[in-house]
């Protein structure tokens, strides 16, 4: 009797506890509790008008060619900036200096955005970019936003496994991302093997003079080069890089580049690479100088690696490089104090074309594989030991604790993020508070603009215990990477600095003059609110006569030094446009081919009476 | 050295208060008059006044600001917007004051000095009487100078306004902008400077 008393109550009381846990008295509740959560995520990307963001996000514009600057946590675009494609919105590719910098290209394809470091911290001056479509390298001033220098890099097929750049912005390397004979001299796909290379350059920026220059370059095998990171602190003369077609395959990749089941790391020391340029161990190729490391050997090392690898990170202590597997399901942490050893102690597994494979097993610590994590890309850091690492297939990011391999949280992103970039994510000192996945599909999950559709950015919130998406924006093409960077250490200038001896600037109205010799009339004018001001002493002062054929070149300074009061300077059916910001001179070149009557405006608009700012390009016809 | 001497005796004696010399000043409203010399030297490295102007594009205020020898602030971009109705550009070449102002002040430190050194009242009186005379001048001057920049208007101008006077203090409101004129620091030290010259008057008051 007394069993069945207990049986009883115990039914009763467990009836009891499943509907106080699990029935729906109100069904609202749920509800309530999405919309405050949604609420509380909202307020936490809410910048209100006259406070600014905590971080900047330099993202990658992919083949637009330009780059974008986001504010983080509100992910508001701020603005774009053209680098190797021409904006006429800004005048990039008009204007004499962009004009040369752009040459012949009118698109390029960026790929990985990197700020220079001091000490292995961005230290906010510059941003350097690569251009995969054209074999270029780019050089930004964070004071202006505008492109300094740009590099065309001679012997090599595209730059995708770049920029990275060394702990005090010594180098930045750009490994090819696929092998051309040098100079890109015709040869057949049959002479793969011995006419192919796959070259890495090191690039280096001499800041007094804002120029780009290839130091040196390594004849590395006609490998594919994906992806790579510097050392920091204890490695930080080293580099590491991934590479996938071993196989060497020259068609059909997507088959014939999968085949092995191993790929390499290339481990590298730049600072003996240096020393073997210094001691003239290269050849002169193209006027670069070329290491063969089959010929001039040490410095490089090769690290098997699963399958493929996409992304390698070096984490913050500088300590151990951590492979993403791509085909692989697994990161792969190898340890760089291993891999010191072994080179020095020459434990060897073979070599390929001429340069040592690091044993596998030897230097190697741990194979993280999460269940169901597939497609691993990219990997970053925060500042509590955790990497977060992104899943393109299962379309995720994974966070794991490096020291033990550990998975602690995973959240799912829409969808297929490629790399993920976290508040000064690659410095000595990651800050941990926010990750952003950057996503290669949106599909619908904004407004639909046809069949071309956005790709999405999704700002993580690593503050709580779970991560959690807080906002969802739609961005151009193509976030490949991008790097956070703590908004205070960046320390733009408002107006260019009034320069009198900068060549051909005039400050003042009555100083504006046109002159002419031979066939070149040349223009040094003022634009100002609300007028230009070409000729001072002409009966019509914003007007510039030529004659048809004649070389003008017109040198135009915006007076105003106001901020934000830029001008506009753009001819009618000329095909001309170019912006001069206050404070600032702009050249514009041109031949007056087509004879006739041009008005020329301010194209940015600058004051109530900009439409009136104005004037006319009288192009007399040949007699 | 017989003037030293004698100039001794008679310090002595006052010290003593044996005599009262009513028309001589003391020595603390000496002091007084030293340091109304040295706050009118210094009061030339100060603004004296300054105009602020604020619109809705520029909540942060456009300043001009006046120095007894330059002008310092926004003065081209508020040129630049002031040529829309008309206005002659405000530059340093434009008021002559700049160039001898200093010098005026350095002349009226060196009477303070000599009336300190003298130590007689009637100069005093005569101090003060120019202290009170530059200063209405000075201000009467700035109001002209605004008289004249607010009047004197292009007819040609874009945008036509009816002409305006500013007041030398305070605010005034013209199209978009509010203007608020203000003395300053180096104003402040002249007022300091003069009141340094009042002391004596109540110090060696007649008892």
């Amino acid at each position: 009797m007394k069993k069945m008393i207990a049986a009883i109550s115990g039914l009763v009381l467990g009836a009891l506890a499943s509907t106080v846990i699990f029935a729906d008295f109100n069904g609202n509740n749920n509800n309530n509790k999405n919309q405050s959560s949604t609420a509380s995520n909202a307020q936490k990307v809410y910048v209100p008008f006259g406070q600014k963001d905590e971080y900047y996000l330099f993202a990658s514009g992919g083949h637009s060619g330009q780059m974008f600057i986001y504010g983080v946590p509100s992910m508001r675009h701020i603005r774009t900036i053209p680098v190797f494609s021409p904006d006429s919105a800004t005048g990039h590719g008009w204007d004499k200096h962009s004009r040369e910098l752009m040459g012949e290209y009118n698109w390029g394809d960026l790929h990985h955005p990197a700020f220079s470091e001091k000490g292995g911290e961005y230290d906010g001056k510059y941003m350097f970019a690569t251009d995969v479509a054209n074999n270029r390298a780019a050089v930004m001033d964070l004071k202006t936003f505008t492109v300094k220098d740009i590099l065309e890099v001679p012997n090599t097929g595209g730059p995708h496994c770049a920029a990275f750049v060394t702990e005090n912005t010594e180098y930045m390397f750009l490994p090819t991302r696929f092998a051309v004979p040098f100079g890109h001299d015709y040869a057949t796909l049959d002479e793969y093997k011995t006419k192919y290379k796959g070259v890495m350059s090191a690039v280096t920026f001499n800041e007094a003079k804002q120029k780009l220059n290839v130091a040196y370059q390594v004849a590395l095998p006609p490998w594919s080069f994906d992806l790579s990171d510097a050392g920091k602190k204890t490695s930080k003369d080293w580099a590491v890089m991934t590479t996938y077609n071993t196989e060497l395959a020259t068609t059909e990749q997507e088959i014939n580049a999968s085949q092995k089941d191993r790929d390499y790391i290339v481990l590298f020391n730049w600072k003996e690479l240096e020393k073997m340029v210094a001691a003239g161990k290269y050849d002169t190729v193209n006027g670069q100088k070329m290491i063969d490391p089959a010929k001039h050997r040490g410095g490089i090392y090769l690290v098997p690696t699963a399958k493929s690898p996409h992304g390698v990170d070096v984490t913050p202590d500088g300590k151990r490089f951590i492979a993403a597997g791509k085909l692989a399901p697994a990161m792969t942490v190898f340890s760089f104090e291993k891999a010191f050893k072994a080179i020095k102690d020459k434990k060897f597994a073979g070599e390929q074309e001429g340069i040592p494979i690091l044993d596998y097993e030897s230097i190697m610590e741990r194979e993280v594989n999460p269940e169901n994590a597939l497609g691993p890309l990219h990997t970053q850091f925060d500042d509590k030991g955790f990497a977060y690492t992104t899943m393109f297939i299962s379309s995720e990011i994974v966070k794991w604790n490096v020291d033990s391999g550990e998975t602690v949280d995973r959240v799912p992103v829409q969808y297929s993020p490629g790399h993920a970039v976290a508040a000064e994510g690659d410095t000595v000192s990651p800050d941990g508070k926010y990750i952003i996945a950057l996503n290669k599909i949106a599909k619908d999950s904004y407004l639909s603009v046809g069949p071309s559709h956005p790709e999405s950015m999704q700002l993580i919130d690593l503050t709580g215990k779970k991560m959690e998406i807080i906002q969802s924006v739609p961005v151009n093409p193509e976030p490949h990477y991008a790097q956070i960077i703590k908004a205070n250490k960046v320390k733009p200038i408002v107006v260019y600095d009034k320069d009198t001896k900068r060549p051909n600037s005039i400050w003042n109205q009555k100083d504006a003059h046109i002159s002419r010799s031979g066939n070149t009339v040349e223009v040094n004018g003022i634009a100002m609110r609300s007028k230009f001001i070409f000729d001072a002493k002409a009966e019509r002062k914003d007007v510039i006569s030529v004659k048809e054929g004649d070389k003008v070149v017109i040198h135009l300074t915006n007076i105003d030094l106001d901020q934000d009061i830029t001008h506009g300077f753009g001819i009618n059916s000329y095909n001309l446009n170019m912006e001069v910001q206050p404070g600032q001179t702009q050249t514009i070149e041109f031949t007056a081919k087509k004879a006739g009557t041009y008005p020329l405006y301010c194209t940015n608009f600058c004051s109530a009476l900009h439409q009136e700012m104005s004037g006319y390009l009288l192009v007399e016809p040949k007699g | 050295m017989k003037e030293e001497g004698a100039f001794a005796a008679l310090f002595s004696f006052y010290e003593k208060g044996v005599i009262k010399l009513s028309k001589t000043l003391s020595i603390p409203s000496v002091i007084a008059l030293c340091l109304a010399a040295i706050l009118l030297i210094t009061s030339i490295f100060f603004p004296w006044w300054g105009m602020r102007f604020y619109a809705p594009q520029y909540p942060e205020g456009l300043d001009i600001i006046v120095y007894p020898y330059k002008m310092a602030g926004d003065i081209d971009i508020v040129n630049g917007l002031n040529h829309y109705i008309g206005m002659k550009g405000f530059g340093e070449e434009n008021f002559p004051e700049l160039q001898f102002l200093p010098y005026i002040i350095g002349i009226l430190a060196l009477l303070t000095l000599i009336t300190a050194f003298l130590r007689r009242k009637s100069l005093l009186y005569g101090l003060i009487g120019l202290f009170v005379v530059g200063g209405a001048f000075g201000i009467y001057d700035i109001h002209r100078w605004l008289r004249n920049y607010g009047t004197d208007l292009d007819p040609t101008a874009p945008i036509k306004v009816d002409p305006f006077v500013p007041p030398v203090f305070g605010e005034n409101t013209l199209a978009n902008f509010v203007t608020e004129s203000y003395f300053t620091y180096g104003s402040f030290l002249l007022g300091a400077a003069f009141f340094c010259t009042l002391f004596p008057l109540w110090r060696d008051r007649k008892r």
